[in-house]
């Protein structure tokens, strides 16, 4: 305790601190101002030595697994797709184009898909890459005792042949249309086979592909380091070291950018632009993403069992004045599950702003006053998480629904919300889901198939509709894109009246990424690709 | 024998009066005494003060500069600042108090005990003590945080349990220092009982450094809450309290200072004012300084 002899000498001290705070207060803005006002120097140098190519990017969570097969989020694919890589690729344009394919075939009826391997490619181990590495993946990935992640991208193949030892090909027991688009996804990655098959029914701890960066170090919760990849098959890249940090919260991450700390940093949040924008030394780059941000039900547990509350939910909640305010603009009001830009999207509906007929809604549910539940959010993983759940408890509250907001990290989190559903204990959870392979199939079945319930799957509103799900199987199954598209709007229909969603917007990319940094691509499906990344 | 006498001849709101005339003396002591005050009034009259609702958030005017209807500024969901500091007083007080009853009515009978019967029964809730104490708080209450989840209820117990060990100790010093005293032997040899003696005579003179300990703990308890709330691990939104508004605003301090200085300033101020308190009440109900 303070054992201050007189209380003169404690009051002048606590002026004086007062005084000293308010003084570096003042000089701080001075010189914060004058940062602004000083134009970039451009002073000229001598010939500096080579600038050292070790780059290194901000996200907002950590990888959860090192094993690709094992993936289920974008930020984690971001890193492993830099080191495990897969047969197919997904343009940022949208397009489909061959990786470690060389072509493919699809048979008129979408049930038999004949890939080519590209030739010489050999894995980080010195494994070489054939029709039989391949056929040992999609083995692993097809074995329920390997329980690898996201089995709705390849459950309908029955079988993988070897054709020749550079061909190889899928039957599916139906017509899988998605098929072709679900090679691009990073949980379908490449592994070294010798490394899988010491650690077939266990993630592997370290990832073994063919990528242009090898792994060198994981710090959980704090950084990932790999290095090049000197024997890569394709253009080598011109880094010599990449390696991907773990500063979960926003401002510190745009600190950590401004200060030259790390080269880029995934969501600036919208108050942070126009600062970095003003700054020559920083570049903001806005990408398009296909990721939706949605609030779910879960629609076992009451009162969300009930239609008309989930449909009042979805009345009493702002979102326009979310996108505008919190976002800064910087997103769009879902007016459907998934959002522009994938294949078999459409403009369904969307819950217009409206208390009256929320409340209206909650009272014939038997609700007219409200009820309390707790909302459990995912916080930073996405663009301004914990303001949006905040929002969003605030303007139910309007409705009388006290919602009370329990926040987790990251890796705490997702496990809490797939769990079986005698297990689960969330009502209300946030969570996004990027598109990623740009197909419909990918952003609906998952989430609304009632095969998809967790632990299984991805789907934790737990929401089950039979026609509905018969809908989505007939998207699987129809090859007949136009036919698809009708299928999948008329799926929406019935997903958007009942409801197992608060639909709240697509996201925007916001990435900062410094000046001196060349080849850097943000990619739509949130993945930043740095191997043709250089620092000048 | 001169305990006895003093008793005899002062009836008790004499002494109190004296203590509080010894307070007045001391000019930082009364600015402590009018800052608690005032935090104490808007604590209990937050509904009355308030001049909107807490809760009530218009996204359209987020981050909005104080002006004559919102006199300091609205936060990042366009909610009323000056409300949420009227109530998180409200809250900072309920955690305080808490926080105090639970070390006080734990942690001083344990030291009492401890100090009264001695020996074995010592040296057991001693060593438990040290254990406690072996901890630092902070962490102490951030690993009980983690075992029972974040909540308000959690958050008390867990600053609370932390302080046990302090005023077992406290207690046991000043219970050690008088239990020998005549007034405590008189007592024992016409007959009464264990449980008296401590009810009579122990625990009403061992409080003046639990009453100097708990006033500056307050200023402690608050402190550490909005710590845990700054951390998100305090009470869970949209409650509001003091730590969390200032973890809320702290993303907007470049475009809007006031978010996160009103309720940065309202910690500082009340956290200062009970330990201006405090150190007055200390020095007020020191014997050693009666002149």
């Amino acid at each position: 305790m303070k054992k201050f002899q007189n209380g003169r000498f404690l009051l002048f001290s606590v002026l004086l601190l007062f005084g000293f705070f308010c003084f570096t207060m003042a000089s701080v803005e001075s010189s914060w101002a004058q940062a602004q006002k000083k134009p970039a120097e451009a002073k000229p140098k001598p010939k500096p030595p080579a600038v050292p190519q070790k780059l290194i990017i901000a996200q907002g969570t950590d990888a959860l697994t090192m094993d690709a097969h094992h993936v289920i989020d974008s930020p984690t694919a971001s890193i492993m797709e830099h080191m495990v890589e897969p047969l197919l690729e997904l343009t940022p344009q949208g397009e489909i184009v061959p990786k470690l394919a060389e072509k493919w075939e699809v048979s008129a009826d979408a049930t038999e898909f004949t890939i080519k391997i590209k030739k010489g490619i050999k894995f980080h181990d010195g494994e070489p890459l054939n029709a039989e590495a391949v056929k040992v993946n999609f083995d692993r990935r097809l074995d329920p005792k390997a329980a690898t992640k996201f089995g709705f991208l390849v459950a309908q193949v029955a079988s993988v042949a070897v054709v020749d030892e550079y061909t190889v090909k899928f039957k599916t027991k139906a017509p899988f249309a998605p098929m072709v688009s679900n090679l691009t996804h990073s949980t379908n990655g490449i592994q070294s086979p010798a490394a899988l098959k010491k650690s077939w029914e266990k993630p592997v701890p370290q990832p073994v592909g063919t990528g242009p960066f090898i792994f060198k170090e994981w710090v959980p919760g704090n950084k990932l380091v790999m290095v090049r990849n000197d024997a890569y098959w394709g253009k080598k890249p011109t880094l010599t070291e990449l390696t991907f940090r773990v500063i979960p919260d926003d401002a510190s991450r745009v600190v950590a950018l401004e200060t030259g700390e790390v080269h880029a940093a995934v969501r600036i949040p919208p108050f942070d632009i126009p600062r970095l924008k003003a700054n020559r030394k920083l570049t903001v780059v806005e990408t398009p993403s296909v990721r939706t941000i949605y609030m779910g039900f879960n629609v076992l547990k009451e009162p969300f069992t009930d239609k008309r509350v989930r449909q009042a939910l979805n009345y009493a909640v702002n979102k326009t004045a979310i996108v505008k305010h919190i976002l800064g603009g910087v997103g769009r009001v879902s007016d459907a599950p998934i959002s522009p830009g994938v294949f078999g999207y459409s403009p369904t509906m969307s819950y217009e702003y409206n208390v009256e007929k929320a409340k209206a809604l909650l009272a014939e549910a038997g609700f007219p006053k409200g009820f309390e539940t707790t909302l459990h959010p995912a916080v930073g993983r996405y663009y301004m998480d914990a303001s949006v759940a905040t929002a969003v408890a605030a303007d139910l509250l309007k409705v009388g629904i006290k919602a009370e907001i329990k926040m987790m990290d990251w890796a705490t989190y997702l496990p809490f919300i797939l769990r079986d559903k005698e297990a689960v204990e969330h009502k209300l959870y946030v969570l996004g889901w990027g598109t990623v392979t740009g197909d419909a199939d990918y952003g609906l079945f998952s989430l609304f198939h009632s095969g998809e319930w967790p632990k299984k799957g991805m789907a934790a509103s737990f929401y089950k509709n039979e026609k509905a799900d018969q809908l989505l199987e007939g998207g699987r199954k129809t090859a007949n894109p136009e036919q698809r598209k009708k299928l999948y709007k008329e799926a929406m229909e019935i997903i958007m009246d009942d409801a197992p969603w608060l639909f709240l917007h697509s996201e925007v990319q916001i990435t900062g990424v410094n000046a001196k940094v060349k080849g850097l691509v943000v990619h739509p499906t949130e993945r930043i690709i740095s191997k043709g990344a250089s620092i000048e | 024998m001169e305990e006895i006498f003093d008793k005899a001849e002062k009836p008790k709101w004499s002494q109190s009066r004296e203590v509080l005339h010894r307070l007045s003396k001391r000019i930082t002591a009364m600015i402590g005494l009018v800052i608690v005050l005032i935090f104490l009034i808007s604590a209990i009259f937050a509904p009355f003060l308030a001049l909107h609702d807490p809760l009530e958030h218009s996204l359209g005017h987020m981050l909005a500069k104080p002006s004559w209807d919102y006199p300091l500024g609205r936060d990042e969901l366009g909610r009323c600042i000056l409300s949420r500091v009227i109530y998180g007083a409200r809250i900072s007080l309920l955690i305080g108090t808490m926080v105090i009853s639970i070390g006080v009515l734990l942690g001083a009978p344990l030291g009492i005990i401890s100090a009264y019967y001695g020996g074995k029964v010592d040296f057991i809730i001693q060593r438990f003590v040290d254990t406690m104490l072996a901890f630092p708080g902070i962490l102490l209450a951030l690993t009980l945080i983690a075992m029972l989840g974040v909540g308000l209820a959690n958050v008390m117990i867990a600053v609370g349990i932390s302080t046990i060990p302090i005023y077992a100790r406290l207690a046991r010093s000043s219970v050690l220092a008088i239990k020998s005293r005549q007034f405590v032997e008189a007592s024992r040899s016409i007959g009464a009982s264990n449980f008296k003696i401590i009810l009579r005579h122990l625990l009403p003179n061992s409080l003046s450094p639990i009453i100097v300990q708990s006033t500056l703990h307050m200023a402690t308890a608050i402190l550490w809450a909005a710590g845990l709330g700054f951390l998100g691990l305090g009470i869970n939104p949209p409650t509001p309290e003091w730590g969390a508004m200032l973890n809320g605003g702290r993303l907007y301090i470049r475009v809007a200072y006031h978010v996160a200085t009103f309720p940065g300033l309202m910690i500082f101020i009340t956290v200062l004012g009970f330990n201006l308190l405090g150190d007055g009440l200390r020095d007020a109900l020191d014997p050693r300084l009666k002149t």
